[in-house]
Formats: structure tokens, sequence, C-alpha cells
């Protein structure tokens, strides 16, 4: 286990909480009277809002794509946290640990996950305002992070080339991490305040629900 | 202030009762008062289509179809717009101009009184007229009208005609400035708040060039430099041009064509200048939402957070006032200090020429208050309005409107 | 109903967009792009760009994705690509042909309604982006004719219909001399000071629809209420500059607008039924001054009845018995939350109500208010097709009488209900009220 993968993480983890940084500050200089709308009540509210399956009517307009992502998403963060033998490598570094999933349920998940990201390249090139706006990007982010998790999945059952598969599952990890903070990835911090900003505008401002 | 001398600062109390005319008359419209308190006038309604003047209860024998825009005078009399076999004229103390006019309107009455001016129509042409006399040339349409102190008129001008909807046409410049009917050689896309100096001698005004370039002109000359906005400009003691204008994002304050004040601000407006020196002052927002009064480029140190709607130095320049709303409430600050005022309304203040006394009705709750430097001191009237100080400074003439009587009262302070 | 029209449809050209096309030069067209796009935005819009996972979500949200069966580039994330996008991309180097289809995009092919920010589940406001776009194109000089002139008009007379100090002036005493047909002593205050209320409208009344503001002396006169409008510039609440993205003619407008307020010292103002009017003073127009909210509580005439109707100011005669249903404009809707107080107020003046759905928040747009109906003549036809769906939805409802609180809706509307023969007449509440209230004025102890 190479330090490149703390190294990643670290890359991942500061990138992010720059480019927070850096957003927040460029709202300060040139649209600080965006804060004056802002309410934690009201960004929170919609972050609830839509945090909660299947309640804003737009999710319930193409609920099979909702679904799927929604549960895509929560998969994974949990999927690789939660790993066995994640947790196993964490714990030789670090010295920490905590419990870990079923390895049959994880091995299930990883499946699911994979069928997600395979649904996510038919519908994008099968549902036309989808295919419309997608680009050669969007299948690279999709196999970026479609690459870890296959490679996870045959490095688990040791079906070929076992080394091999494992330095590629650990280097589509890094690279995955790596590429986070400066990709559309980033909407994982994005979303939120885009969602603060039009929950606030809608919720302290106009008096309407945004779900 | 001679004037302000001959007045009846003697009589503590004088009534008019004016809720019975509503009682002689079919309607009475809104109470007028003249600024020595001694008059008090309305439209009333006499019968179908048929209107007068009641003055301290007094009517006239001429009715007119319609009369509006009844405004007291600076010599204590009052002037309308009155309308006679579908003409219109000007009323002046029950006198008729001679001229009549299709329509008229925006009437305009210099402080001292010598010289007003309103808008005109007359076959769907426009001009002004400005003591009796309309102006030679008229135009086709007409906006921005302005009296200068000593009786000169402008405002903005169609010149060149312009088919319905013709964008193209309106890009070259439709308007210009007629000053006493007589146009500038310049036309511009916009021209807005024109404003004299004191002689009334020259002018200046806020002008946009094209889409995006806007720019100041004064006496038909152009500033140089254009920027991405401006507000009115106006003329210092010293006959300078001192205008706001926008700047790579902010608000700064420019004298002829350069710049005067070093700050940027979110906002500046209203620029004021002192009567009795050189001080400038103007409303500013230093940070969005968040206003405030600079005087010479510094900042009060009091911000609020709805609106500054006005600001108003006394005669020596020693106080500055600012009419303001602070989370929803109106309140005055005076040199940086807010009162606690918590109106519905604020109206005009009141400033005594030394600037030791502020004089203010406000409305709380439907009812009228004055205030003097923070205090209460009369109250509960149905409508007031500005006080008036007297030359020596002991009184102040309180003109209000209570249970439908009419007080004119003069109390010690 | 003709959903192949779609195809057929042929883009009208526009003389404003043409010209100023050719005027263009390269340079001209990225220094202008780029101005905007980096210098007059922040991280907002950029957030916006970055965020956006082309997940196609928002396309349900837009009644021009609908109404054209569903073609990708009407969806709302697909507007900003073929605009915005490609603007940055290609840093600003883009071509007329380009512009043309960009102008139309944003000018015709969205109404910025932010219906979209509520299905995103980001909430990304594309309404915003087209806003920019429409602003590059007012920098650039080519927004449609129609829309250009009527910014024109404000920039000289305050108004948006060019109409002339002394036709206000005389309109309002016109109406008021008709007014007393209904009540003798009926009056229009002008420029009275101190009152409690500045009453304003919308530059098309006093031009078109004089008879509007009648009704507004009749129920303000029989509500008791005190009240004004002004007698010179800065009484025309519309402001059309916000939708052409001149946020400085915008801002004049406005400013204009509170300084009457201002200046006839009133305690609030009250406004007609109008949206975008709305929208431009209680959440665009003043933010462009600094004014973080507006400086004068701003009461949109839903509000203003409703709050007569529940004071007892205003009592109802007799209902109005014929089937209504009630449009929900975007921007009291989704721009204020009104739409609940709407339903009270047909509740309590109309015996028989349908709902059309969806409605409240996610009301189907007009296709008019954001500015489209405003470009004019030319493209009739095309905002016809666009707004299929609108007609469909009011197909369903059987009503008989569509009750819309907005000027624009009105005119979106009216044009929708004869496009598709739909047998159906459009009323303001106004319209209602007056027609059901009864003609006494109030008196607080009875
Ligand atoms: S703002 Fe409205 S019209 Fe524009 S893209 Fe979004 S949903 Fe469609
Ligand atoms: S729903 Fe939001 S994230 Fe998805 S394509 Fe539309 S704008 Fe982009």
């Amino acid at each position: 286990m190479g330090p490149m993968v703390w190294i990643s993480a670290l890359i991942c983890i500061f990138g992010l909480l720059v480019k927070f940084i850096l957003i927040i500050k460029e709202v300060y200089e040139k649209e600080r009277y965006l804060l004056s709308y802002i309410t934690v009540r009201h960004s929170l509210r919609s972050i609830i809002a839509w945090l909660i399956p299947f309640y804003p009517r737009s999710t319930r307009m193409r609920p099979v794509y909702y679904g799927i992502s929604y549960l895509f998403h929560v998969l994974l963060f949990l999927l690789p946290v939660f790993l066995m033998s994640h947790i196993v490598l964490i714990n030789e570094s670090f010295n920490l640990s905590w419990p870990a999933m079923n390895d049959t349920a994880a091995d299930i998940l990883t499946i699911g996950v994979i069928f997600a990201l395979v649904f996510f390249v038919l519908r994008r090139r099968f549902i036309p305002d989808v295919r419309f706006l997608t680009s050669f990007m969007d299948y690279i982010l999709i196999l970026m992070v479609l690459l870890p998790f296959v490679t996870g999945f045959l490095a688990y059952h040791q079906v070929i080339l076992y080394k091999w598969i494992v330095i590629a599952h650990v280097l589509s990890g890094e690279v995955l991490l790596i590429v986070i903070p400066f990709s559309r990835f980033s909407h994982m911090i994005t979303a939120p305040l885009t969602r603060a900003y039009t929950g606030s505008e809608f919720g302290n401002i106009r008096h309407a629900r945004d779900w | 202030m001679e004037k302000k001398q001959s007045w009846d600062w003697n009589t503590d109390l004088k009534e008019i009762p004016v809720g019975e005319w509503k009682a002689r008359f079919n309607w009475v419209e809104e109470l007028n008062i003249s600024p020595d308190g001694e008059n008090i006038a309305s439209v009333v309604n006499v019968d179908e289509a048929a209107f007068k003047i009641c003055v301290n209860g007094h009517v006239g024998d001429t009715e007119y179809e319609k009369i509006w825009s009844l405004k007291s005078l600076p010599d204590n009399g009052f002037a309308a717009f009155v309308c006679a076999d579908e003409e219109w004229t000007l009323i002046v103390n029950g006198q008729e101009w001679s001229s009549w006019f299709d329509f008229i309107w925006d009437l305009h009455i210099t402080p001292d009184g010598k010289h007003m001016g309103f808008a005109f129509q007359k076959e769907g042409e426009y001009g002004m007229a400005i003591d009796g006399l309309p102006w030679n040339r008229v135009y086709s349409n007409m906006a921005g009208m302005t009296l200068s102190n000593t009786g000169t008129s402008a405002a903005v001008v169609q010149v060149v005609p312009m088919k319905a909807a013709d964008v193209d046409g309106f890009k070259q410049g439709l308007f210009s400035v007629a000053v006493n009917g007589n146009t500038f050689h310049n036309t511009f896309l916009n021209i807005w708040d024109i404003s004299f100096d004191r002689a009334g001698q020259n002018l200046a005004a806020g002008i946009r060039l094209d889409r995006e370039a806007y720019t100041i002109v004064k006496n038909d000359v152009i500033w140089d430099r254009k920027f991405q906005g401006v507000w009115k400009p106006i003329f210092s003691n010293s006959g300078n041009v001192l205008a706001p204008v926008r700047d790579a994002g902010k608000w700064k304050l420019f004298m002829d064509n350069e710049p005067f004040w070093k700050k940027g601000y979110d906002q500046l407006w209203k620029i004021t200048p002192s009567p009795a020196n050189n001080d400038v002052a103007t409303i500013v927002a230093n940070h969005f939402g968040k206003w405030s009064v600079a005087v010479n480029d510094k900042v009060w140190k009091m911000t609020c957070d709805t609106m500054i709607s006005d600001i108003l130095y006394s005669d020596n320049g020693s106080c500055l006032v600012a009419v303001l709303k602070d989370k929803g409430l109106w309140n005055l600050a005076v040199n940086q200090t807010p009162w606690n005022l918590s109106a519905d309304k604020v109206f005009t203040p009141c400033i005594s020429p030394d600037g030791y006394l502020v004089a203010v009705v406000v409305e709380k709750k439907g009812k009228f208050h004055l205030v003097v430097n923070n205090k209460i001191i009369a109250g509960n009237y149905d409508l007031m309005t500005t006080p008036v100080f007297s030359p020596d400074q002991s009184k102040i003439l309180i003109k209000g409107v209570e249970k439908g009587v009419y007080k004119r009262r003069v109390i010690s302070i | 109903m003709s959903g192949n029209e779609t195809i057929s449809i042929e883009k009208s050209t526009d003389d404003a967009v043409e010209n100023g096309l050719s005027r263009l030069t390269p340079q001209r067209v990225s220094h202008v792009i780029n101005q905007v796009l980096h210098q007059e935005t922040g991280a907002r819009f950029k957030a916006y760009v970055d965020t956006c996972m082309r997940c196609g979500l928002c396309s349900d949200a837009c009644s021009y994705f609908l109404s054209n069966d569903r073609d990708p580039s009407f969806s709302p994330a697909a507007k900003v690509k073929q605009t915005i996008w490609e603007m940055l991309a290609k840093k600003g180097k883009v071509s007329k042909d380009f512009l043309r289809r960009a102008v139309h995009i944003a000018h015709l092919e969205c109404n910025v309604c932010r219906r979209c920010s509520m299905y995103c589940p980001f909430g990304i406001d594309i309404a915003y982006m087209m806003l920019l776009v429409r602003r590059i194109c007012h920098k650039l000089e080519i927004t449609p004719q129609y829309i250009q002139d009527t910014v024109n008009s404000h920039s000289v007379t305050m108004n948006q219909m060019w109409v002339k100090e002394d036709e206000w002036i005389d309109t309002l005493q016109w109406q008021e001399e008709d007014g007393r047909e209904e009540f003798e002593d009926l009056r229009i205050p002008l420029d009275k000071q101190g009152v409690d209320i500045m009453y304003s409208v919308i530059a098309p009344e006093p031009k078109f629809q004089a008879g509007l503001i009648y009704q507004a002396a009749v129920i303000m006169h029989a509500a008791g209420m005190n009240w004004t409008m002004p007698a010179s510039p800065g009484w025309d609440n519309s402001n059309m500059a916000m939708f052409t993205g001149d946020n400085e003619i915008s801002g004049r407008i406005a400013r204009t607008f509170f300084e009457s307020a201002a200046r006839l010292n009133v305690k609030r103002i009250v406004m007609g039924e109008c949206g975008h009017a709305f929208r431009s003073t209680y959440d665009v127009g003043n933010r462009a001054l600094s004014w973080a909210m507006p400086p004068f509580e701003v009461v949109h005439a839903i509000e203003f009845y409703h709050e007569l109707l529940t004071a007892g100011r205003i009592s109802i005669k007799k209902k109005f018995t014929k089937r209504v249903t009630l449009h929900d404009p975007c921007n009291v809707s989704r721009g204020r939350g009104l739409h609940n107080m709407a339903r009270k107020i047909v509740n309590m003046t109309c015996s028989n109500f349908t709902e059309m759905t969806p409605n409240k928040e996610h009301n189907l747009c007009c296709g008019a208010g954001g500015g489209v109906v405003n470009c004019g003549p030319p493209y009739k036809k095309e905002r016809m097709v666009n707004n299929r769906v609108k007609a469909e939805q009011l197909a369903a409802t059987g009503a008989e009488v569509l009750i819309a609180p907005c000027h624009n809706c009105h005119s979106g509307l009216e044009d929708i209900i004869h496009h598709y023969k739909l047998n159906m007449e459009v009323k303001f509440l106004g319209d209602i009220l007056f027609e059901t209230m009864e003609k006494k004025i109030y008196r607080p102890e009875e």
C-alpha cells in the first residue's frame, strides 16, 4: 500500500476545501449581495426536501432514473468506506477501524453500482434530451467511476491477473480521487451551495417551495 | 426672511372650521395650507362637473369643469389648474392666465414665488409656459420639465420624429434639451435630470449616447469620459458640475469630467452641496443594502437597511439631516445620530437656520405628531403640514387639522 | 391539437436582430461575451456551469420542451448548452449564425419562468443564465425589435408604451368621471401626499384597458382606502428592461418608481394584476440599486383583494356562477407564493371553481410574461406552438372562465385560447371582484 492513496485522498479533500473557500471568497468579492438573501433555515429546508426520496415532484416524474441515481450516490460512499478490505488497510496504516459490511452484500451492491453506471450510459445514449446534453466528457466521467468498482469486483473474485487488477484498482481509485475537485464531480460541494441559494431565494424571498 | 417677520407670531391659536365644508359641498378634496398658516384651501365640488376653490370657507363666483393641482404659493395665495370649455389654464389667487391649452400639468413655482411655469399640450404638441408666456417652439414629445430659481425653463424634447417601434431610428438619438423653448445642437438617446445652477444660467443633465455609454452634458458640451451609468448632476456653489457616475462597477462622485471623491460605492445619489461652504453630502450605500450618508467622501457611522429618501442641510451648513427608513419604520438622523421616531411616515423636516433645531411632522397609526429635536411637542392631529420656526427661533408655527377644525398654533419652544 | 406544427414552423426574422447582427465585428462579439460572462458574473455562475451533470431532469419542467414533443433542443439545460457552454468553450468567438440562434433561444424559447430550477436537483437557475444571454444580446444591440422598443419607451418616458404625461393624467381624470356613475363622489386622487397607498399600474392599462383603472378606483372607493396615483413619471410599475438585460435602465425605472412613493410619503404600494411588474418591483429592480428588499412594501392585487375581503371592507353580493379555473402566474406564485391567497379569493367570489393541474408553484407558464410576448407579432405563431401544453391543460378543466391575475398571462392566454379555439373567457380577479361586490361604501362601525 503506497503513500499515493493517502496523497490522492488528501488532494481530494483539500482540493474540495480550497474550491469551497474560493467560491465563498469570490462570492464575497463579486456578489456579496447574494449572501443577504441566504438563510440557514431555508437552505436546510431545501436541501432536506431534496434528500427525501421521491419528495420533489421532479423526482417522481422520472422515478426509475431518480431511484437508481439516489441509490447509486448512497452506495458510492458507503461501499468504499465499509468494505472489509479497505478497513483492514486503514487499520494497518492508522490503527483505526470500524464495522465492515458483509462481503456478499458488498459484492452484490458493487454489481448494483456497476449496473447503475451502465444504466447511465444507456440513458445518455437513448433518451433524446439527455443524449443532446451529453458530450464525450460525460462518458469519461462515467468510466472513471466505473473502473475502480469493476477492478475491485474482479480483484475480490480473483478471476484473472490478480496482481495487475489490484494495481489497476488502486490506480483508478487514486485517479478518481484526484479528479474529483477539478471536475464536475465537485458537485458534491457545489450542489449543496446552489441548492442552498435557490432554496433561500424561493423560501426566504419568494415564499414558495422549490421542490 | 423679512416676510416671515411680518407673519403673526403672537396669536396663540387661530381656528377655521373645515369639517363643516363637507356639509356645504358635495365633496371636499385635499386641504392645502399657506406657508404662513393663515389660509387653508381646497377644491370643492358644487354641482355635477362644477368645481370651485374654497379658501378659508369662502368660494368665488367662477366655477370650472375641473380643477386640480391646487398648490399654496410663497406669497400665501393659491394656484391651480382649471378647465373651462375643455380648455385649461392656471389660476393664481383666482386670476386666470390669458393663454389656454388643451392640457396642462406639472406646476413649478420658484422658491421666491416670482416665477411659475407648467407643461402644456396644444393640438398634440408640447411646450412649457412660464409666467403666462408659452414657448415659441413646440415639440412632439416632452419630458423632464425644470424651472430654475430665476425662471429659466428647460425640458427634454423630441426633435427628430420616429416611426412606431423604430429601434434603429431611436439609436440615432432623437432628443435634445430645450431651454426657454430653444434646443441644443446635440441630440442624444436619452436625457434625464436637468439641473440648473443657482443663477439659472447654466444647466447640466445626464445623457445616454448609445446602448451602454452614459455621461454628462453641460450647456450642450459633453464630458469626454463615458460611464456605465449616471444620476442627476448638481452644480456646486462654485459652479462646477458634480455627478454620480458608475465606473468600473462602482458609483463614484465626479466633478467636471474628473474623479472628485476617491471612494467607490455600491450606490451614490442625491448630491447635496452645503449652502454655506464647500461641503458636499450624498446618499450612499457603502455595501449592498446598507444605506448611509457620505460627506466629503467620509461615510457616516450609521447605516439603515431600507432607504434614505432625502438629505437636507441647515442654512449655515452645520446641520445635516437624513430622512431614513430602517427595518421598515421611518426616522431621522441628525449629524450621524439617529432619532427614535419609529414612524409610519415622516414628512419633510424643517431645520432652523443655525442648525440647532430640527422639526418634523410624523405619522403614527394614522395620527400626526410634531417632533422637535427628537421630542413630540404636539400630537394627535388628523393632518399636519410642515411647521415653520419664527425668525428668532423662539417659537414654532404648527398647522394642522384636529377634529374637523383647522388650527394655526404658535407655541414657544 | 396540432402538434406537428413544431416541425414546420419557420423561425421568424426580425429587423432589429438582423440589422444589429450586420453591424457586429468579431472583436466586439468576443469582447462583450467575455465581459459579461467573466466580469459581470461570479462564483454563482461558475457553480451553475460546473455543477450541471447534464442529467436532463430539468427537461420536464419546461413547457417549451413539453409543447414541442420533447424536442431535446428545448430542454432547459440544452438552452444553456446551445448558448453559454459554447460561448465559454469558444472564448466568445462565436459566429453571427450562432448569435441569431442565441437571441432566439434566450428571448423566444425561454420565458425565464424559473420552473426548471424547481426540477433540477441542484436548483440551477437556468432563467438567470438565459437573462445573461439576453444581456449579451442587449449589449450587442441584437435584442428583438418590439421588446427593445418598450425599453426605449421606458428610457424616455419611464413607462412601457410611450404614454405621454398628459395622456396619463387625462386618462385618470376621465376614469374618475366615469367612476362617478358608480359612486357620485368617487375620486382618483392625483399626487395626494401622505396617504396610505400609492396605487400603480402598468402602461397598457391607460393605453388600452383604462376600464381596469376605473374598476380599481371603484374598489378603492368602496373599501374606503386612503390612496393616490402619481401624476408624474414613476406611475408605471412595469419593467421590460429587466427582461432584455438592460440592467441600467431597469434600475432607473425602479428608482423612479420608488421615489414616486417616497415623494408622496405613502406607507405602501399596491399594484394592479401584473406579474412581471411585481417581479421587477419586489425582486429585481430594487436589487440593481442596492435596495436589498423593496424600500416600500409592495402589495400585489391578489394580496390586496384578499386583505379587503377578509377585513370585510368589500363584501360579495352574489357569487360568480360560471365555471371558473385559475391560472397561477409564475411571477406571483413561484415568485411570491400568492397562489393560496388567489384560491381563497376565487372561493370567496365564485361558486364553481375547477383547479387545473399542475398548479400553484408547479403551474405551467403562460408563455408570455418573461418578455416573450413583448417580442411581438413576428413571433406569435411560434409562441402558440410553444404553448400547446398550456392549451391542453386549460381544455382539460372544461371551465368557461379563466382567471389570470396577471397582464402578461392575460395576453398570452387570450392568444392561446383563440389559437386553439378553446371556448373560454379570460378575466382578472379584479373583474370578478368588481362584478360580484356590493357597491356600497365601507363604514367601520357597520
Ligand atoms: S425558465 Fe422556464 S421557460 Fe426557461 S428553460 Fe426554465 S422552464 Fe423553460
Ligand atoms: S436538471 Fe440541473 S443538472 Fe440536470 S441537466 Fe438540468 S440543469 Fe443540469
